[in-house]
């Protein structure tokens, strides 16, 4: 299973270093941005699986922003935020904006690594399913070329059959005439 | 993909089921699902009385269909095996099981613009030819009317994505009577059809990024259709299997991918009435794999670039 992209961001230097480290130690790769303007400019040149982001962030863009940039950059990029203690409200808000999920500080690293296999399992189901529907329309599309060719070719071959019984079937012409006539068909 | 092969009538129409309740299956340790099994007998059973509800073909060989899709309601309703709960959902007068089980029967595999052909062939071929024509025969000033039943439309994908097509080929403001029906028989897929909310996997199946920003709005962990497109259409439960007399003509019908499900005979019937229901320069879009040489003489198919459509002979 190819392991998440994660991006860190966090202006708390002490921060971004503890979860870089533990993160890594479970074989995730990790990007940190300083900002919410940083993390801004890197999510539209790069796709991340997870964005681990501070709510509260001085410079202009807060987790809030970092989550709408990245959910209008790609759906499939999951957001979580962390918050302090007293700023719930504001995680439930982000919750409704499309986070997928919120850690208070401190940090419970346990908890957090948690939260990433799980998202981790839910991708790689994801990722089952639609490789089932990318089998499924190769499939489809294989079979329906077939199936429509030959629907065409029955409705003609019905057509030009019918015709052949109504000459067949003339009374005006004599029989070898009406035969000639139906081979010309 | 199917669920039956035409000519194996047996398994649905023929045998009595055996009268025998069989044993619960006992649970060896507590705690671990164990979950019930399903004898032949009641496959039979269940096949014959599913297909009295909603015409879908299950064969003998598909009894672990019933078991995955019925087992959790048989949990739910804490029976120990599938006779049990076959009396329990005859004898239910408020016909709840009933709905629950057509619910859990049905396959509700669907997306936005599933299969791109028919949209493009509706936006580029079917949708003008019809505005042409009709613009012959209706009085000058009056609204033009465009009838488009979506016959199995499942969760709405279908016909919110004709909708959006129509939207954006005859713009706003239109002197057009645009009438969007979406049918089906489960329950719970008109609820959701009707409500216009998906998730995500649902949205990020076959919906362009465009389209998604454009007709539909955030709603906490759902995608909202929008209420202009949500107007466009309208929804009710309805089975194939019924009289389409209270539906009135369409100049438009969609029927992907349930006919499948049924039995020949009863495809037979089902295209027929379609063909009934269809005004005479009306156009019919069936499931790209599927065919009606064999079941419904009455249509001729029509091939349009890379997709084909049918029109009655």
């Amino acid at each position: 299973m190819q392991s998440l992209k994660i991006l860190v961001v966090d202006d708390d230097p002490v921060t971004r270093s503890l979860l870089t480290k533990r993160l890594a130690k479970d074989d995730y790769q990790v990007e940190t941005a300083a900002s919410g303007v940083d993390a801004v400019r890197m999510i539209s040149h790069s796709f991340y699986d997870v964005i681990l982001t501070d709510l509260m962030m001085p410079g202009g863009v807060d987790g809030i922003g970092v989550l709408e940039t990245a959910k209008e950059n790609n759906l499939k990029t999951e957001v979580i935020l962390i918050t302090a203690h007293g700023t719930i409200d504001n995680a439930i808000v982000a919750m409704k904006k499309g986070a997928n999920d919120y850690l208070q500080k401190p940090i419970n690293m346990d908890e957090l690594i948690l939260r990433l296999a799980k998202i981790q399992n839910l991708k790689h189901l994801m990722k089952n399913a639609s490789d089932l529907r990318i089998a499924m329309e190769a499939t489809e599309q294989a079979s329906s070329e077939t199936i429509q060719n030959l629907e065409m070719t029955v409705a003609d071959l019905q057509q030009r059959m019918t015709a052949i019984r109504s000459t067949l079937e003339r009374g005006d012409l004599p029989a070898d005439e009406r035969i000639a006539l139906a081979l010309k068909n | 993909m199917s669920l039956m092969t035409p000519g194996n009538f047996s398994s649905v129409t023929t045998k009595e089921p055996a009268a025998s309740v069989p044993k619960a299956v006992p649970k060896p340790f507590p705690g671990i699902r164990n979950a019930v099994k399903i004898t032949p007998a009641e496959v039979q059973l269940f096949s014959k009385y599913i297909y009295g509800l909603c015409g879908i073909n299950i064969e003998a060989s598909k009894a672990y269909l019933l078991e995955t899709r019925l087992g959790k309601l048989l949990e739910s309703e804490r029976c120990d095996s599938f006779t049990t709960f076959y009396y329990k959902a005859k004898g239910d007068t408020t016909k709840l099981l009933e709905k629950q089980i057509i619910d859990a029967i049905t396959t509700n595999e669907t997306l936005f613009f599933r299969d791109a052909t028919p949209f493009d062939l509706l936006r580029h071929k079917i949708v003008p030819e019809m505005i042409d024509h009709r613009a012959t025969t209706v009085p000058n000033g009056s609204p033009v009317p465009l009838r488009i039943w979506s016959a199995a439309c499942s969760t709405g994908q279908e016909i919110y994505s004709i909708a959006m097509v129509l939207r954006e080929l005859l713009g706003p403001n239109h002197n057009y009577s645009i009438k969007l029906l979406g049918t089906d028989i489960s329950d719970a897929a008109i609820k959701q059809a009707s409500y216009g909310a998906y998730n995500k996997f649902e949205i990020e199946r076959g919906l362009p990024q465009e389209k998604l920003h454009r007709y539909f709005s955030p709603l906490g962990e759902m995608w909202k259709i929008s209420d202009e497109i949500r107007a466009m259409a309208t929804f009710r439960k309805f089975n194939l299997m019924e009289s389409f007399s209270s539906l009135g003509k369409f100049d438009i019908i969609f029927c992907r991918n349930v006919a499948i499900y049924f039995l020949l005979e009863d495809r037979i019937k089902v295209f027929n009435k379609i063909a009934d229901s269809l005004e005479m320069d009306g156009f019919l879009i069936i499931g790209s794999t599927e065919s009606l040489t064999g079941v419904c003489p009455r249509f001729i198919p029509k091939r349009h670039l890379k997709s084909i459509f049918y029109q009655l002979k």
